[in-house]
């Protein structure tokens, strides 16, 4: 108990450069904490990308493919899914819903969806979150659109702007469908996944602006009559929806949701031999964690970073410790004199080297603490991360215990060095 | 108390003239001695002989019956803490902890002395009140830091130190070179007091002679040892 309390009031009669080993500590745990946690979450938010959707249904390419381009909207695919292929599935035993996806056109390098109504009720995010809008609503005409928060923060659009869909992907897209521009109606909140870089437009306009259904005669009807039009909002929401749909001859992708999980694998398998057309059902969550495995070095690099972090931050210590030790010869003799044994200098030593990294640990989750609260709204919106400010998981709890047992081994060199110092110097206190 | 037998001690093996050749030296329990000789003469070798940092190259040096160099180095170390209080010429006090702290680390490595401090107060930080007051330190200044204390109060401090769990020997190296003539007289009649209390034996170690009036034995170090060619 002495010995601790010597530590304790010897670390406070030198207060300056111990509270600044300990910083040093604290700033390394606070990385490493936040960096793990942050990599838990991130793994955890790629995983929630998507939420909610059983299957992802494209035509057949590989499971990452079809996951990069429908999710993520990297890269295309060849082949679409037919509409003939879309309605005998979407009628299948257990399907509760379904999300028809249209990719392929863009906005200044910005990827345009054409899909359904059904898009703002069923698409989730992160843990089972569904969109919301910050402005406005979902589209309700074929020349209505609905962009993402990044869209709407980068390009700078307001409600009402008018916006002209270029063919094809990429900022130079030399054709554009000036005929069609469409007006925004709604504004999604940020949801730090795709969703946010994504123009949604009803997949009839996709149609429409490819020439395709309606004619464009057609189009120029419903503006005229847009007014006559909001009377039509008294329809039923299936009749109205089914307008927006249209019936295109293919579509690249759709999301599919069941009634229960069962049906997820049954209708997979049959999907994967669906004799009239070559397809491929994915389970997002199982194709997201393939995807992230394949990302894996980097989380591996970054605990690698933090690991030398902590590591550069004890030897810091263990430089300070020693530096001390040395002005500190007098303070063992004194200690010798009043009867403490070698071994209770190397105690006292290791005591104080423990003191520091426990109150550096410390620290060091308060900082954790504080820069996550700030950040996780940073974090959710610019990252995409959803980062949870809950207690130290077992693992985190791991790494603290890793660096306390580092500390104290670090601890172990100027505590030796005090303990022959003490034998050498014995009583003679002339130093 | 304590008993030295043709002790020789030499700081180098090689050397050829020995540092302390004293053939018989003897001390009673509760003796207050003062042990004088000229800066070089070898003092402060024989106070590392009596507290045991040292051991002899020969001949024999027992406190209280016990001969230091059979003891290990680690006994050594147990005995000393348990029967030598020692009061440094610059008293070194732990900067860091009050005067009462200080005064109750004394005790704080041996169980014998704690156990003899508690026999005298019921508490370690009454017995330390108890020492400094008796030892003239006022009670306002027993909290403050150490390092605040005039050079006065500090060397009551360590005298306080010495005495805390009542050792059997007190060895006081040249305490009072800082002090002047009345304050110095004042200080080891001090001492004389709470080394009776106590039933210590005080070896008071100093080059100034003038002081060896107040001693009821004084030992000139040039006397005692022998003279090698």
């Amino acid at each position: 108990m002495i010995l601790i309390k010597l530590a304790y009031k010897s670390l406070l009669n030198r207060r300056g450069s111990a509270f600044l080993t300990l910083f040093t500590i604290a700033i390394s745990v606070m990385l490493l904490l936040s960096i793990e946690r942050v990599r838990v979450d991130a793994k955890s938010s790629f995983s929630n990308t998507i939420s909610g959707t059983d299957l992802i249904v494209g035509a057949r390419t590989g499971d990452i493919q079809l996951l990069l381009s429908s999710v993520f909207r990297i890269g295309h695919t060849n082949n679409g899914v037919s509409w003939q292929s879309y309605l005998f599935i979407k009628q299948q035993r257990g399907v509760a819903w379904t999300i028809p996806l249209s990719l392929g056109d863009s906005h200044k390098g910005q990827a345009v969806l054409g899909t359904s109504l059904d898009y703002f009720t069923h698409y989730k995010y992160g843990k089972k979150q569904p969109l919301t809008f910050t402005q406005g609503t979902a589209f309700s005409h074929l020349n209505e659109v609905v962009i993402g928060s990044e869209i709407s923060s980068k390009l700078n659009y307001q409600l009402g702007d008018k916006v002209i869909i270029s063919h094809g992907m990429g900022n130079t897209s030399f054709h554009h469908h000036d005929e069609d521009p469409f007006t925004v109606v709604g504004i999604l909140k940020a949801t730090g996944t795709p969703v946010d870089k994504t123009l949604h437009i009803p997949l009839a306009a996709i149609e429409l602006i490819h020439g395709g259904g309606h004619s464009e005669h057609e189009h120029e009807h419903e503006h005229e009559h847009e007014h006559e039009h909001e009377h039509e909002h008294e329809h039923e929401h299936e009749q109205h929806n089914e307008n927006l749909t249209g019936e295109p001859k293919q579509i690249t992708a759709f999301l599919m949701g069941f009634d229960s999980p069962l049906y997820t694998l049954q209708v997979r398998r049959n999907i994967n031999q669906y004799k009239p057309e070559a397809l491929l059902a994915i389970m997002p969550g199982v194709t997201l964690r393939e995807l992230w495995e394949m990302l894996s070095i980097v989380e591996k690099i970054l605990l690698l970073f933090s690991s030398i972090v902590v590591l550069v931050s004890l030897l810091g210590m263990l430089t300070t410790l020693l530096a001390s030790l040395n002005q500190r010869r007098r303070e063992l003799a004194i200690l010798r004199s009043v009867g403490a044994r070698p071994w209770h200098l190397f105690s006292l030593i290791s005591i104080e080297s423990l003191l520091i990294t426990l109150f550096g640990c410390l620290l060091g989750c308060g900082l954790f603490y504080g820069l996550m609260s700030i950040a996780a709204g940073f974090l959710q919106s610019h990252g995409g991360i959803s980062v949870t400010i809950s207690m130290l998981s077992h693992y985190e709890l791991v790494l603290i215990g890793a660096i306390m047992a580092a500390g104290f081994i670090v601890g172990l060199i100027p505590a030796t060095r005090a303990y022959f110092y003490s034998l050498t110097d014995g009583m003679s206190i002339k130093i | 108390m304590i008993t030295l037998n043709n002790v020789l001690f030499k700081w180098h093996k090689q050397q050829a003239k020995p540092t302390l050749s004293i053939p018989a030296l003897n001390i009673a329990d509760g003796e207050h001695v003062f042990l004088h000789g000229p800066s070089g003469s070898g003092k402060s070798t024989l106070l590392s002989l009596l507290a045991g940092i040292n051991t002899a190259n020969s001949g024999t040096v027992k406190l209280l019956n016990t001969d230091l160099a059979a003891l290990s180095n680690r006994k050594r170390d147990v005995f000393r803490s348990d029967h030598i209080g020692y009061i440094f010429q610059n008293f070194n006090l732990l900067p860091y902890l009050s005067p009462l702290e200080n005064v109750m680390l004394g005790c704080q490595f041996s169980k014998p002395r704690q156990k003899k401090a508690l026999q005298q107060s019921a508490s370690l930080e009454q017995e330390a009140a108890r020492l400094l007051t008796a030892l003239g330190l006022t009670t306002e200044h027993h909290q403050q830091n150490a390092a605040n204390l005039s050079i006065g109060q500090q060397q009551r401090v360590a005298a306080a130190r010495a005495f805390i769990g009542s050792p059997e020997l007190i060895i006081a190296d040249e305490p009072t070179s800082a002090l002047d003539a009345n304050n110095r007289t004042a200080f080891i009649e001090l001492l004389f007091a709470q080394a009776s209390i106590a039933g210590s034996t005080l070896v008071f170690v100093s080059h100034d002679e003038s002081l060896q009036s107040l001693f009821n034995r004084s030992i000139s170090l040039s006397d005692i040892t022998e003279q090698v060619i």
